[in-house]
């Protein structure tokens, strides 16, 4: 056994071991109140994030399910690497969100215990999934990861277990569920059909099936449950602002990211001979990517919850990371130079996303520190995930440069449209942090979780392992270019907020998962619909039988005719016999 | 060894003997007769298994009349179904014993229910159609007394539908039997059955025979519209259900249609009269009818029994898919659903005899007050769903691609859909046992709590509910391994499409 499979080992068995851990502490009948979050607890993402700085791997093992393949290459090392941070940081977050909770459940309150011990056990039991399906190569293990991570995150969105938590796991699980099921039908199509157990099979199989696009199809919406594409991302501003702030942080960077790895694992991205069908899904996918990071940009600044305005952010920014994916299927060509730039699209905007769901859960409970340096720091995430700054400008510009290499100077337009929409949400967003701050005292694990996602946030190229020369930064002149979507932004928000105070209209604001109340309303309708037709069906269940009922009264009544006849035969025996007799007697005599 | 088969289909009978012999009071003395039986018999298949594996099959020949036998063979198909019910005995003896104690006529339930797992193991060892029937009807007279054991008069009821159907159902079996027996003579089951010959001259005259055979089965395997019994057999006690849902009578009808056709009719002449798009359109309709049925439920036992229902239909779907996979999916699930379901069914138990509860919405917080019960049932609902590393989830795979590689692309949408449903009537109830609070949590109190033992409840009845969960866990996390129950389904299917 080398280093790296021991710590392949940990990186799996060590949180699922704290999970073990938290349920045995509950069923022990310790004296002394427990810890919940321990720093082993804290400590379960951890040699996850080493394993993925220690180089590429390959493992098999038969016996594993239908027969393990996991690997770590250069997408799944980087991947590992920004959740696995994102997944410590958040934890030693949490520690500090927590300490209140923990200081309750210390006191004696039943229900914050029950609520700790399910977040200690849930957190890394969800952790251990992600893990999983990254380092997975075959398609049970990376189900298994995907379905552990899916459910075992219920337990994280409901946590305060208020009316909205329940209602926000209710469209969380409903959806998940369904994502589940289209999973489950494309892994089966495509790998009946290729007969093959493991993803790169699953890949070619896709690009070479004769209706390797209704798999994909179903494997696009199937994962774009999680990766919220338009129509199916409506239990992320649901479920998002009832989360505790950590969870919505890994929900939103991690967990979301695990549907985009999905579609990098199961699309012919890149394969040229995948056909024009999968060109054309490629084209759906793109207007629809566009769509969602305008859609939601538009929709999102009337919410009031700053959360529900981050929710609609990350269905934006997904829907950036969509059309990207999508130009993979649209021309194969760029998928070489482009794929380097999704991935640290999706890292950057992972730790950005972790960094402002923790501030908002700074905000409500300020450091002691000048307002304006908060508010200063707490942008920092928003600026550098519009472009202006930091690790988000470099993403920007590999991005620019994958596309304008290869002409699609279309798509540059409109992706950087977009990143005005993204800047007018970090802009609102910040602006309801500040309508709603609340009182000061932040532990220093919340606050020292918060300001290393930061720092990672802004570091993003530097300590993710990419392959080299494959990100570069942007020369001084591309700068303004870059920027100005950022100052746009920040001018709308100005200008708007000055007209709204001005003209004292009524204020607007839109209720947090849009279609999902037009899709309530269609269940409503289709119950009521099923209900009446229920009734008939079991009318005529009951017609059939009072008719067959009738049929045996019927037949009943036959036989017992019969039996009259049997019964008056038996009572004039004798005489019958003697007439028998003396008929018989005249047919000899004659 | 030719007498191996009879031996070990001899264990049980001499059980039953001994158990009806000793006196009522003798609790010890048939607890041990009970015990040794089931591990001398589980011993015995192991013993079988190892002498499959090294190339010997056994046979036991006895003729009855001219050209018709008694036949035992030990086949890898047979094995397979003797090991899950050898298994299975003895958690479900053990089981038994703990959660009947103290109650009145355990002498006649015992006796009964080790002549039950005779009759599953003779239709398991049968080697032609006769011996089939003998024991398929022996296993209907033996489960009658176990499903009217309570003797109140729903049972009574319950016992009266019962027979009403399985007599019937064996009236046409028969019927069936006898008249592919004057067509094409005495059939002894075999992988490469010969009766293909009879396709030009008889193939309307097979397909009817066909029709009966499985009818006649089919009631057994709850397909629906001939389910009726299995929802009302459920004033059972709980190790009966476990036992009938799991092993014995739902599974000897799969397994009977699974003989007939891979070993009476074969797969291909199956296919040329048509007959699997018959049973794939049956199967479908069962599995959404189940599910749709279980999500309306209020009572555990019934969700369970509905649950069976569609379960068991899989089995069959993928009997009638052509090819390996399908045929995989189908072998193994009748060993993945068994474990799931006994478990499923222990653990009602478990929360009936400790706590009294039989309603689903008494369950709220019973994940707390009963942590490894409710362990194991997550285990068993979550494999129902068919998410891994539970082994529901390997035969869900095996019959989505053998339905792919055998071009019913619907079959996969009947899958998920049914995947999806039963997440829809499982999870209602994970999520009373997990998050909602309750008695146990104090607000409110249980139905009828007795404490059966120090841990959450007697290790009688706890213990075999943990070993089947783990089992079913082991079975799915570790497929890959030898002896598992996908390897041996592969195997099993390796000998069925043989050129």
């Amino acid at each position: 056994m080398s280093p790296i499979d021991v710590v392949l080992l940990l990186a799996l068995g060590w949180p699922l071991m704290m999970a073990l851990l938290s349920l045995a502490r509950v069923y022990s009948h310790a004296t002394q109140p427990h810890v919940y979050l321990t720093w082993g607890w804290v400590s379960a993402p951890w040699p996850a994030l080493l394993l993925a700085f220690l180089g590429e791997a390959q493992w098999v093992m038969e016996s594993w399910l239908l027969g393990a393949l996991w690997e770590l290459d250069a997408i799944s090392r980087a991947w590992l690497a920004f959740t696995a941070l994102l997944w410590s940081l958040a934890a030693l977050h949490a520690r500090g969100y927590f300490a209140g909770e923990q200081l309750k459940a210390q006191a004696g309150d039943s229900a914050a215990q029950r609520r700790m011990i399910r977040l200690a056990i849930l957190w890394p039991l969800t952790l251990t999934g992600n893990v999983l399906l990254i380092v997975a190569e075959d398609i049970a293990s990376f189900y298994l990861g995907f379905a552990l991570m899916t459910f075992a995150a219920y337990g994280l969105v409901i946590h305060t277990g208020t009316r909205e938590a329940l209602h926000g796991g209710r469209a969380y699980l409903i959806l998940a569920v369904l994502g589940e099921g289209l999973i489950l039908g494309g892994l089966l199509w495509g790998a009946g059909d290729a007969q093959t157990l493991t993803l790169p099979g699953l890949r070619e199989g896709i690009a070479s099936a004769e209706q390797g696009v209704w798999m994909a199809a179903l494997l696009w919406l199937g994962f774009g449950v999680k990766a919220g594409v338009m129509g199916l991302h409506v239990w992320l501003p649901l479920a998002h602002p009832v989360a505790p702030a950590p969870a919505s942080a890994v929900l939103s960077g991690a967990m979301i990211k695990a549907g985009l790895l999905g579609w990098l694992n199961v699309f012919p991205l890149g394969l040229s001979g995948a056909g024009d069908d999968i060109a054309t899904l490629g084209r759906v996918m793109l207007v629809m990517g566009l769509a969602a990071a305008f859609g939601a940009a538009l929709y999102g600044i009337w919410q009031r919850h700053p959360k529900a305005v981050l929710a609609y952010s990350s269905i934006s920014q997904m829907g950036m990371l969509t059309s990207l994916v999508a130009m993979g299927l649209v021309a194969p060509d760029t998928w070489p130079f482009l794929w380097p730039a999704v991935v640290l699209f999706a890292a950057h905007h992972a730790l950005a996303k972790g960094a402002l769901f923790m501030g908002t859960s700074v905000s409500e409970h300020p450091p002691r520190m000048p307002l304006p340096l908060l508010f200063g720091l707490l942008a920092l995430p928003g600026l550098s995930l519009a472009g202006a700054l930091g690790a988000g400008m470099v993403s920007k510009w590999s991005m620019k440069n994958a596309l304008y290499a290869q002409g699609h100077t279309g798509l540059i337009t409109l992706l950087t449209l977009a990143a005005v929409g993204t800047s007018l949400l970090v802009s609102v967003t910040l602006w309801r942090q500040w309508q709603q701050r609340g009182e000061p005292g932040s532990h220093a694990c919340q606050l020292g979780g918060w300001l290393a996602a930061l720092i990672a946030t802004l570091l993003a190229p530097l300590w993710l392992p990419l392959p080299a020369d494959s990100v570069t930064p942007p020369p001084l002149a591309e700068w303004w270019g870059l920027v100005w979507p950022y100052l746009t932004g920040i001018g709308i928000v100005v200008v708007g907020w000055g007209l709204l105070r001005r003209g004292s209209g009524p204020s607007v604001s839109l209720p947090a998962g849009d279609a999902w109340w037009l899709y309530a309303c269609w269940v409503g309708w289709m119950q009521r619909y099923i209900q009446v037709l229920a009734g008939r069906l079991a009318g005529t269940k009951k017609r059939i039988v009072a008719s067959s009922l009738q049929v045996e009264r019927h037949v009943m009544r036959t036989i017992e005719r019969l039996l009259a006849y049997e019964g008056w035969l038996r009572h004039h025996t004798s005489g019958l016999m003697m007439a028998l007799a003396l008929v018989l007697a005249l047919l000899m005599l004659i | 060894m030719a007498w191996l088969p009879l031996v070990t289909l001899a264990v049980s009978l001499v059980a039953a003997a001994i158990i009806f012999w000793l006196p009522e009071h003798a609790w010890h003395r048939r607890t041990w007769v009970n015990l040794a039986a089931a591990v001398i018999k589980l011993m015995l298949v192991g013993f079988i298994i190892l002498r499959i594996v090294n190339g010997h099959e056994d046979t036991f020949s006895l003729p009855v009349v001219e050209n018709v036998a008694f036949v035992l063979r030990a086949d890898a198909l047979g094995v397979m179904f003797a090991g899950l019910s050898s298994l299975l005995w003895l958690c479900t003896t053990i089981y038994a014993i703990g959660y009947l104690e103290d109650s009145p006529n355990r002498k006649r339930f015992f006796g009964f229910f080790s002549l039950c797992v005779a009759s599953t193991l003779g239709i398991a060892l049968a080697g032609n159609l006769f011996t089939f029937v003998i024991f398929y009807e022996m296993l209907t007279l033996s489960t009658y007394p176990l499903v009217v054991h309570r003797g109140n008069e729903k049972a009574l009821a319950a016992g009266r539908v019962y027979l009403r159907y399985t007599l019937t159902a064996g009236v046409v079996l028969l019927l069936g039997v006898v008249w592919l027996h004057s067509l094409a003579g005495s059939l002894a089951f075999s992988e490469v059955p010969s009766l293909i010959h009879y396709l030009p001259d008889y193939g309307m005259q097979l397909s009817m025979i066909f029709v009966l055979l499985v009818g006649g089965l089919g009631v057994k395997a709850a397909i629906v519209p001939l389910h009726g019994w299995l929802p009302r057999a459920m004033v059972a006690p709980a190790p009966v259900s476990a036992l009938l849902h799991a092993v014995a009578v739902v599974k000897a009808g799969a397994f009977g249609i699974l003989r007939v056709v891979y070993d009476v009719y074969g797969i291909e002449l199956t296919v040329a009269l048509g007959m699997n798009t018959l049973l794939a359109v049956i199967a479908s309709i069962t599995i959404i009818y189940g599910s749709l049925r279980a999500i309306a439920q209020q009572e555990l036992k019934p969700l369970l029994a509905f649950s069976t229902i569609s379960q068991v239909s899989y089995v069959i779907l993928g009997v009638s898919l052509f090819g390996p996979s399908g045929t995989i999916g189908a072998l193994v699930h009748l060993l993945h659903q068994g474990l799931m379901k006994v478990t499923l069914f222990f653990c009602a138990g478990n929360y009936a005899e400790e706590l009294g509860i039989h309603r689903i919405d008494d369950l709220n917080g019973a994940g707390r007050r009963m942590p490894l019960t409710s362990i194991a049932f997550t285990v068993g609902a979550l494999g129902m769903i068919g998410l891994p590393p539970i082994a529901g989830f390997i035969s869900k795979w095996y019959l989505g691609v053998g339905a792919i590689q055998a071009n019913m692309h619907t079959v996969v949408l009947v899958l998920v859909l049914s995947s999806m449903l039963n997440a829809l009537y499982f999870f209602p109830v994970l999520y009373r046992l997990w998050f909602c609070q309750g008695p146990a949590h104090g607000q409110g109190k249980w139905p009828e709590e007795r404490r059966l033992g120090r841990l959450e409840t007697s290790g009688w009845l706890l213990w075999p509910t943990m070993l089947t969960a783990l089992i079913s866990v082991l079975a799915g996390l570790f497929a890959g391994l030898p002896f598992s129950p996908l390897e041996w389904a592969i195997r099993v299917a390796a000998l069925e499409y043989l050129p």
